[in-house]
C-alpha cells in the first residue's frame, strides 16, 4: 500500500508543473496564430504603429489584471475596478484643475482608488460578505461617485505632467509599455519573494488553515483589495493621459475584460493557483482578438457576443480542470 | 410485521485489511441490543453492511429466517432497517410533518395539492402513540438536537421501519433531552421495534440495554445479556493488542510549568479543569466523543476565548481568545483534528504547506530567501520521513499520513515550545502511525511540552507522561507513567464505576 503511494505520488508534480507550462505554451501559440491570422485579414495588423496603439491601448489592462490576479487568488473578484477608474480620475483630475499640481493629481486619484478598495476590503476580509456582492455595490456606488464629481461631463486637461505617462511615445514605444513592465516586476517581487505574496496563495487555497496557522488571512484580504484600488487609480491617470480629458464614463466594462483575460491566463477562478505570467499572456491574447475584430471592422455588437463566448468557455474550461483536482 | 434480524459470517476486507472477520451478530423484536467497541473495532462497517451501504465479501443476512439481498440502502429501506445518523439529514425549512413525509407527501383526493392537515394528523397519531409532545407544524429550524432526533426516529417507524439502528445518540444531547430518548425507546421496545444502539456510555448500556455485544479489531470479543455481564467485563473486553510498534524512550520531565491552566470553565464544554504542561513533558487529554477535550485544547491555543478561569504561559496570564497568530508568535503549535477543514492549504505546495507559519524568519532583506526556505523544507521533510517526490509537489497528492506528517513538520521550529495536537493519528495507517510517535517523541525529547487529545486507548497509554481522563467536561483522575491502569481510564472515561 506504501509503495503504490509513493508511485502515484511521483508521478503527479509534473504533470502538475507541466500543465501550468502546457497552458502558457498554448496561450503563447494562441497569440501568435491570432496576430497571423489578423495581419492576413488586414495588412495594418503588423505595423509597427499599430502594435504602439494596441499595446497603449491594453496598458491599462495589464494593470487592472494583475489586480485582479491577486484577488482571484484569494478566491475573491473585484467588478468595481471599472468604476473605480472613472472616480479615481474625477478626484486626480479635479485636485488638478483646482490645485494646478500634477504631483498632487497623481497622489489622490491613487489614494481615491485605495479608497474604494478599502472599503471592498473591510466589508470582504473584516465582515466576511461576498466579495461579488460587496464589489456589486462599489461597482454602483464608484460611477454614481464619479458622475457627481464630474457633473456628468467630461473635463479636459491640458498639464503635460500629468498626461506624460498615458499620452506620450518614445517613438513608436509608448512610455506606458515599459511602466508596466516595472510593476509587473513590482508585484512579481510582492506576490513571490514575501509573506504577504504567500499570505495571498494561503487565504486562497485554504483561509481556516491559514488561520490556525497564525497567519491572518482576514487583513490579507483587505490589503489585496486596497491594491487592487490603487492599481485602478494609476489606470486612471494612464486613461486621462490617453485621451487628454477625465471621463465619467471611463473604464467602462474593464472589469469584464480583466476577469476574463485572468482565467484565460490559468488563474483559478476557486483561488490559491495562478501567475501574473499567465495573466500578462491572458490580456495579450484578449487584446490582440480585440483589437483585430476592431481592425476588421467587426460589426461591435458582434464583438460583445464574442466577448461574451470567450469569457463562457475560459471558466468552462477552468471548472473543468479544478474539477479534475477536487478531492 | 418482522421480528428477528440475523447477520451470519460477516466477513468484510478494505484492501489487505480484515475489517470484519466472521462475525455474527442478531437483533429481534422488543430488544434493544447495545454494540460497543473502541474506534476502528468494526461495529460501523457492520452497520454499514446492515444498511447496504457497504456489500459484506462473505456472510448472510437474514429476516426471519428468510435470506435477504442488501446491497443498497433502498433494500435496507425495503427490508424495514433504518439508520439514524449522528449528523441529522431534515430540511430546516420544512415542518415536522413535511419531513416526515418528504418524498411521498399526501395529496388531497383528485388534486395535485398537499394534505397537510391529514399529513399533521397522522403524524400526530404516531407521537401520541409513544407519548411524545411535539407539533407537527412546528418547522424543524425550531427544534433542538433531542427534537429532531425524535422526528428522523419517528420519519423510520413511518416508513415501517421495525429495525433502528442508532450511532451515538445521545452524544449531542442534554441530560433532559437524554431521558426524554430513553423514554420513547422504552415505549418502542414495548410496541415490538427491533433497536440496534452503538454507544460507549456503560451507564447508558446498563439501563436501556438487553444484550451487549462488544468488537475488537473485527471480531465478537463478548456478546450476553445484560444480565450476565457487568462493566467491568464489558470494558476489559475492549481494550485491544499494541498496533503500532513503539518504545517510549527514557527522559527526565524537569523545569518550571509552560503552561499552567487553572480551573477553566466553558458551560457546556468543559468544567473546572486543572493541569500543568513542563518541557519535555507529552500530557494526554482522553474520554468519548464530547468530553470537552478539543474545546479546552483550543481554547489554550487561543482560537476560543468563551471561557471563565486562567491559562499562564510561561509564567503569565493569556488573554482569552487572543487568536491563532499571537499564539503561534508566543511558540505555540496546533495540528487540527480535521485535516482538510484547517489543516492543509490544497492547491499549494508542499513547500508553502510547511514554510507558512514561520515565513518572518525566511526574511533577508526585506524579501524571502528562497535559501533559507529550501533548508527548512528539506530538513521537516527529512525529520518526519514524509513521502513527497518534491517539495514543489501539490499537497493534495500525497496520502492522508503524509499530509499528516506535513502539519507535523511545518512546527518543527526552534521557537516552538508548546505544541497541541488533536486526535494526530486519525484516519491514518500504521506505518504512519509508528512515525508519528516518533515525531511526538523527538520533540518532546527537545524540550517542547506537548498537549495532546487522543480517544484512543492504545495510543494514550503509548504516548503519555501523564493522562487526564475527562468525562462530560470533567476532568475524572490523572494518571503518571507508567502506572496506566487500561481498564481504569475506560471506566473514567465511560462514567462507569469499577
Amino acid at each position: 500500500m506504501m509503495t503504490s503511494t509513493a508511485t502515484l505520488a511521483s508521478g503527479t508534480p509534473k504533470k502538475a508543473i507541466d500543465s501550468l507550462m502546457l497552458r502558457y505554451l498554448v496561450l503563447i501559440g494562441l497569440i501568435v496564430i491570432a496576430s497571423v491570422g489578423f495581419s492576413i485579414a488586414n495588412e495594418n495588423f503588423y505595423s509597427l504603429t499599430n502594435i504602439g496603439i494596441l499595446l497603449r491601448s491594453i496598458a491599462v489592462l495589464f494593470l487592472l489584471a494583475m489586480g485582479m490576479t491577486f484577488i482571484m487568488l484569494t478566491g475573491g473578484i473585484d467588478l468595481s475596478i471599472g468604476s473605480n477608474v472613472a472616480f479615481s480620475g474625477a478626484v486626480g483630475v479635479l485636485t488638478l484643475v483646482t490645485t494646478g499640481s500634477a504631483a498632487l493629481g497623481f497622489a489622490t486619484s491613487i489614494l481615491a482608488g485605495m479608497l474604494i478598495g478599502g472599503i471592498n476590503g473591510f466589508f470582504i476580509g473584516r465582515l466576511k460578505l461576498s466579495p461579488f456582492m460587496v464589489s456589486l455595490a462599489t461597482y454602483a456606488l464608484a460611477r454614481g461617485l464619479a458622475l457627481v464629481l464630474y457633473d456628468a461631463n467630461s473635463i479636459n486637461v491640458d498639464n503635460a505632467a500629468f498626461l506624460w505617462l498615458g499620452g506620450v511615445s518614445w517613438g513608436n514605444m509608448p512610455v506606458v509599455i515599459p511602466f508596466v513592465a516595472l510593476v509587473f516586476i513590482a508585484l512579481s517581487v510582492l506576490l513571490y519573494q514575501t509573506p504577504f505574496g504567500r499570505d495571498v496563495y494561503a487565504a486562497g487555497a485554504n483561509a481556516n488553515t491559514a488561520f490556525v496557522l497564525g497567519r491572518r488571512p482576514e487583513r490579507t484580504l483587505v490589503w489585496v483589495y486596497v491594491l487592487s484600488g490603487a492599481l485602478a487609480g494609476l489606470s486612471a491617470i494612464i486613461t486621462v493621459g490617453r485621451v487628454s480629458s477625465g471621463q465619467p464614463w471611463a473604464g467602462l466594462y474593464l472589469e469584464f475584460d480583466a476577469i476574463t483575460a485572468v482565467i484565460l491566463g490559468g488563474t483559478s477562478l476557486f483561488g490559491g493557483r495562478g501567475k501574473l505570467l499567465g495573466t500578462i499572456l491572458g490580456v495579450l491574447l484578449y487584446g490582440i482578438i480585440i483589437n483585430g475584430l476592431v481592425l476588421t471592422g467587426t460589426n461591435p455588437y458582434l464583438q460583445s457576443l464574442i466577448k461574451g463566448l470567450i469569457l463562457l468557455g475560459v471558466v468552462l474550461l477552468d471548472t473543468l480542470t479544478q474539477k479534475g483536482k477536487a478531492a | 410485521m418482522s421480528n428477528r434480524i440475523d447477520m451470519k459470517g460477516i466477513t468484510k476486507s478494505f484492501f489487505a485489511t480484515k475489517a470484519l472477520d466472521n462475525v455474527d451478530f442478531s437483533c429481534h423484536a422488543s430488544e434493544v441490543h447495545a454494540l460497543v467497541g473502541l474506534n476502528g473495532a468494526g461495529k460501523s462497517t457492520l452497520m454499514k453492511v446492515l444498511g447496504g451501504i457497504y456489500s459484506s465479501d462473505e456472510g448472510t443476512i437474514e429476516v426471519d429466517g428468510a435470506a435477504v439481498t442488501i446491497k443498497t440502502p433502498v433494500d435496507a429501506d425495503n427490508a424495514g432497517i433504518s439508520m439514524i445518523h449522528q449528523e441529522l439529514s431534515l430540511i430546516n425549512e420544512l415542518t415536522v410533518a413535511g419531513n416526515i413525509f418528504l418524498g411521498r407527501e399526501l395529496k388531497r383526493a383528485g388534486t395535485p395539492f398537499l394534505d397537510k392537515r391529514e399529513m399533521a394528523r397522522r403524524v400526530k397519531a404516531e407521537l401520541d402513540r409513544f407519548g411524545l409532545m411535539l407539533d407537527p407544524n412546528m418547522p424543524v429550524r425550531e427544534l433542538n438536537s433531542g427534537e429532531k432526533q425524535i422526528v428522523e426516529i419517528i420519519r423510520a417507524l413511518m416508513s415501517n421501519s421495525w429495525l433502528i439502528v442508532m450511532d451515538e445518540p445521545t452524544s449531542a444531547l442534554s441530560e433532559e433531552d437524554k431521558e426524554r430518548l430513553f423514554g420513547f425507546i422504552e415505549r418502542m421496545k414495548q410496541e415490538g421495534i427491533a433497536i440496534i444502539y452503538i454507544s460507549h456510555h456503560m451507564p447508558e448500556i446498563f439501563g436501556i440495554a438487553e444484550r451487549v455485544t462488544v468488537m475488537r479489531d473485527g471480531e465478537i470479543v463478548l456478546s450476553e445479556r445484560i444480565a450476565e455481564t457487568s462493566e467491568p467485563a464489558v470494558i476489559r473486553s475492549m481494550t485491544g493488542r499494541e498496533l503500532a510498534h513503539f518504545e517510549k524512550p527514557h527522559k527526565e520531565i524537569a523545569g518550571e510549568p509552560l503552561l499552567t491552566v487553572d480551573a477553566l470553565s466553558k458551560p457546556g464544554s468543559f468544567e473546572d479543569v486543572s493541569f500543568e504542561v513542563r518541557p519535555g513533558e507529552i500530557v494526554v487529554l482522553t474520554g468519548l466523543r464530547g468530553c470537552g477535550a478539543p474545546e479546552l485544547a483550543k481554547s489554550v491555543f487561543g482560537l476560543d476565548g468563551d471561557y471563565t478561569g486562567t491559562v499562564s504561559y510561561l509564567g503569565s496570564p493569556l488573554v482569552p481568545g487572543r487568536g491563532p497568530a499571537v499564539a503561534v508568535r508566543e511558540g505555540m503549535g496546533l495540528v487540527t483534528e480535521n485535516r482538510d477543514k484547517n489543516g492543509i492549504l490544497p492547491a499549494l505546495s508542499v513547500r508553502d504547506n510547511i514554510a507558512l507559519p514561520f515565513l518572518e524568519k525566511a526574511l533577508r532583506g526585506g524579501v524571502l530567501s528562497r535559501g533559507h526556505i529550501e533548508a527548512v523544507v528539506d530538513k521537516a521533510i527529512r525529520d518526519t520521513s514524509t513521502k513527497t517526490s518534491s517539495p514543489d509537489q501539490e499537497i493534495r497528492f500525497l496520502s492522508g499520513g503524509n499530509k499528516q506528517k506535513i502539519c507535523f513538520s511545518r512546527w518543527l521550529d526552534d521557537d516552538l515550545k508548546l505544541l497541541i495536537l488533536l486526535e494526530p493519528t486519525r484516519g491514518i495507517d500504521v506505518h504512519a502511525k509508528a512515525d508519528i510517535y516518533r515525531i511526538i517523541e523527538d520533540l518532546a525529547g527537545r524540550g517542547v511540552g506537548v498537549l495532546l487529545l487522543s480517544y484512543e486507548i492504545d495510543e494514550v497509554t503509548m504516548l503519555a507522561d501523564r493522562v487526564i481522563t475527562m468525562y462530560q467536561g470533567k476532568s475524572i483522575a490523572r494518571y503518571n507513567y507508567p502506572e496506566f491502569d487500561k481498564d481504569q481510564m475506560l471506566a473514567d472515561m465511560a462514567g462507569a464505576r469499577i
